[in-house]
């Protein structure tokens, strides 16, 4: 069964091949084998889904009508509000916060019969690209356990990459989903900017994040993107726009497709990763899609961009974090100053309290104007480059991330961390969509690297249509890590 | 940038409620200096008459019905709060406070 997506085993479920209660026990037996090795869960629902799935059940028996999801397991980044359940973002701030209501995009998925399974762990406060910045474990990646599972929704792509689960929900600001899913072997989605309620997810940078699925195939989140992606009234970046069809509106083929590739920008990138990305436009061109150059060299300075907008947005949203009206509470602290100082002092990690830091001192008097007003110029620049190159194509291909995973501890400086994210950040400046899919193996260590389209602005479908046709002639072709393989027959 | 030094890591510290020790303040300072060293690679850019980015879509302001929506009550609100009393958020004294100098 774990080698089935999601859609096929929706369709199994639906055909009577499998019960629900079948689908969930076996993919709890799955994370009870494995996740001792891997870390990907923070909590796993045992008799919440085996209780969902005996509804479900039921439901089938009585010839009810069943959701788009029915019977496919999810894991849920933990920065997404499951209610009554803990939701820790994998801070010490928040390690006993139960979220009082759902967010808008478990609404949808639990409309639809989905089954929760478990929280995922993530960098804290999903500010990092390696999930080592997560306060309460380690997460590893299932194709080698030495390395990172990228972040900072690694946890949910390295439960999707173990085949623990078919499917999750992750969140990216400035590639965390598409860079976990890359260095992981999997799908990763960023959507166009307010196609998805950020009602419920837990804010970092406002103007950025977006909820996002991590999946087998670009099929499978097209199929969550058909439920999550619609207008919701409690989020007022929200798309004004009803759901769509994605998958029976998919086109056959990629014949007339424009590909941009800014082939400049990409001039510094290492033999390896190169040579993998060429092959993909090359299979591209064989499926019939155009290949036209494109000039973004503004996004050379994303990077600094990035890391002085979100951390500004982030100094803000994580004022709310003091220890008064949830959280953690410093027990040191005598009176209302000590209670916000101790209390963050205490709850926040090394990186969250460095990002809090450059976010306060970009927006510090006398310093507004040169950093954070210089930046949000430089975004309408980047927007302005993006515009003007879908102008020439209907899509922009780029390499994901500049290498493989790399090993836990082996980045050990933050802005050399912060450099990983060049290929992904630039999508989240201009709020545009894109899917990381798996290319192909190193030839040493045998670690997947991703392949990423970007869109223009509510082209979501368009996206996952050509990722659709594109995925499954690169050859990686869906492969599965050694260390998660049933040996006997499932 | 040439003036972020050990006093502005303590000044921003304060400015953002969190208590650093010294070798806190002391690592901050170093990775500071350098992203913030990174970042000056802005100035180069020539942005004359190019209008800020605050959001990237075409806002609308959302308006609805002024009608009570779905609001979580007390008993809910209030099982998060590390400490509360009679329906109360309870916090240590505030009048009290013995203020630091800033």
């Amino acid at each position: 069964m774990y080698q089935l997506s999601a859609i096929e085993l929706r369709d199994a479920f639906l055909k009577g091949k499998y019960s629900a209660v079948e689908i969930v026990k076996y993919y709890l037996n799955r994370i009870s084998t494995y996740d001792n090795q891997i870390g990907a869960f923070l909590q796993v629902y045992e008799e919440k889904a085996l209780q969902q799935a005996e509804k479900l059940d039921k439901k089938k028996q009585n010839n009810e009508k069943l959701g788009k999801l029915a019977g496919i397991p999810f894991a849920i980044k933990d920065n997404i509000l499951i209610a009554d359940e803990l939701t820790t973002c994998a801070s010490r701030f928040l390690t006993n916060y139960r979220a009082p209501y759902n967010a808008t995009a478990i609404k949808l998925l639990l409309e639809e019969d989905a089954i929760l399974i478990g929280k995922t762990n993530m960098d804290e406060f999903a500010m990092g690209s390696s999930t080592e910045n997560s306060a309460l474990q380690k997460t590893h990646n299932p194709w080698n356990l030495k390395c990172t599972p990228g972040g900072s929704s690694g946890g949910s792509a390295a439960a999707v990459a173990g085949r623990l689960c078919p499917i999750a929900l992750g969140s990216d600001t400035g590639g965390s989903t598409r860079q976990p899913a890359s260095f992981c072997g999997v799908v990763g989605y960023k959507p166009t900017y307010g196609r998805v309620s950020r009602y419920g997810l837990v804010a970092f940078g406002s103007s950025l994040d977006q909820i996002g699925p991590l999946a087998i195939s670009s099929a499978d989140v097209a199929l969550v993107m058909e439920v999550i992606g619609r207008n919701c009234p409690h989020d007022s970046t929200s798309i004004q726009s009803g759901p769509e069809e994605y998958l029976s509106d998919f086109k056959p083929s990629m014949q007339g497709l424009k590909i941009g590739v800014p082939w400049k920008f990409l001039k510094k990138l290492a033999d390896e990763p190169k040579k993998a990305f060429e092959s993909g436009i090359e299979k591209a061109k064989a499926l019939g899609a155009e290949i036209v150059e494109v000039d973004l060299d503004i996004l050379n300075s994303s990077v600094a961009v990035y890391y002085i907008l979100a951390t500004a947005e982030a100094s803000t949203n994580l004022a709310r974090f003091d220890g008064i009206r949830y959280g953690q509470r410093s027990t040191r602290a005598h009176n209302l100053d000590e209670v916000y100082d101790f209390s963050k002092e205490e709850g926040f990690g090394p990186e969250v309290k460095r990002r809090i830091l450059l976010g306060t001192y970009v927006l510090s008097a006398g310093y507004q104007d040169a950093y954070y007003r210089k930046a949000q110029k430089v975004r309408t620049l980047i927007i302005k480059s993006y515009q003007k190159a879908f102008s020439q194509c209907d899509l922009i291909a780029t390499p994901v991330t500049p290498f493989a995973a790399f090993e836990i501890g082996s980045i050990k400086d933050p802005l050399q961390m912060y450099l990983e994210d060049i290929y992904s950040i630039g999508i989240n400046l201009a709020g545009l969509p894109a899917v990381s899919f798996p290319n192909q193996l190193t030839q040493e260590g045998k670690k997947p690297l991703g392949f990423q389209l970007i869109g223009p602005q509510m082209q979501d479908r368009l996206v996952l249509n050509m990722a659709h046709i594109l995925e499954k002639e690169l050859p990686f072709n869906y492969a599965i890590p050694e260390l998660v393989k049933e040996k006997t027959h499932d | 940038m040439a003036d972020l030094n050990k006093e502005t890591i303590k000044k921003l510290t304060q400015l953002c409620r969190i208590d650093c020790t010294e070798e806190e303040c002391d690592a901050i300072l170093v990775d500071l200096q350098k992203i913030v060293e990174y970042i000056e690679q802005l100035q180069e850019i020539d942005t004359t008459d190019v209008p800020p980015c605050n959001h990237v879509l075409e806002m609308v302001n959302v308006m609805r019905d002024d009608e009570v929506g779905g609001l979580l009550d007390r008993e809910a609100f209030l099982a998060n709060a590390p400490s509360h009393i009679g329906g109360m958020i309870k916090v240590p004294p505030v009048l009290k406070t013995q203020e630091k100098e800033v």
